[in-house]
């Protein structure tokens, strides 16, 4: 797999750097808590529960270490390897997830999904804050998919 | 000679149970992109990109859908793996 590249401006990196020392830590306690896990066996359920936690934390991990690395104007993340680029997938979408359920769980899908929308000035500046840093997450994640497997894309 | 029919009785009964099958369902969820849930179904299920889109377009249309169906430890499995793709992944137990 030849090397992924994500260009981001300087102070997109930065404030999406910011936004993930705060949110990072509960995505990993989103993460777990919204998995549907089989409670019909204890040993499976601590074996589940205990896999979660590792790939959450390692998913942390590995996104806040390749923001710390992203110098630079434009900022770049470099993924070297295929590993690397999808567990960056899974990381995005671990913190997409935790906006969504933490920070603006009170505003409805349709709504999310109309990026006219995000901008709404009736809207707290955190949460106006938040919902432009899951938006740009989106667009690293989409931009991520489109150079790992075209194919994937529709 | 007429084998007594105790024992195999029991021997189908328990073969039944042991072959139970289970269905790995996801469900549709409003954060992930279409693209990154194909990814997620190539990588974890091992299905062509068109399988994984198929699947994709049923969970977008139906709300969820059966990706896979088996015995239950490769179930939870694959389910556990959906789930570290942060999809709404589930067991459920074959009717």
């Amino acid at each position: 797999m030849p090397e992924i590249r994500l260009t981001m401006t300087a102070e997109a990196r930065t404030v999406l750097s910011d936004l993930l020392r705060l949110i990072a830590p509960a995505a990993a306690r989103v993460a777990v808590r919204r998995a549907r896990i089989p409670a019909d066996d204890e040993d499976v359920t601590g074996y589940w529960t205990g896999a979660l936690e590792a790939h959450a934390s390692e998913e942390a991990r590995l996104l806040a270490s390749a923001f710390a690395t992203a110098k630079g104007d434009p900022a770049v993340i470099l993924l070297r390897n295929e590993a690397q680029a999808l567990g960056f997938l899974r990381a995005i979408s671990s913190v997409r997830l935790a906006l969504r359920e933490l920070v603006f769980n009170d505003i409805p899908d349709s709504r999310l999904e109309a990026s006219e929308d995000l901008d709404d000035e009736s809207l707290p500046a955190e949460k106006r804050h938040a919902l432009a840093c899951y938006a740009c997450f989106g667009l690293l994640q989409q931009s991520l998919v489109a150079q790992l497997s075209p194919e994937s894309m529709d | 000679m007429a084998r007594p029919k105790i024992k195999p009785e029991v021997r189908t009964e328990t073969s039944a149970k042991a072959e139970r099958r289970w269905n790995v369902i996801v469900r549709n969820d409003p954060v992930n992109f279409m693209g990154y849930v194909v990814v997620a179904f190539v990588s974890v299920l091992r299905v062509s990109h068109e399988s994984a889109k198929r699947l994709m377009r049923l969970i977008h249309e139906e709300g969820r859908a059966t990706v896979w169906t088996g015995d239950r430890e490769r179930a939870e499995m694959l389910a556990l793996e959906l789930q570290q793709w942060h999809l709404d992944a589930r067991l459920e137990q074959d009717a």
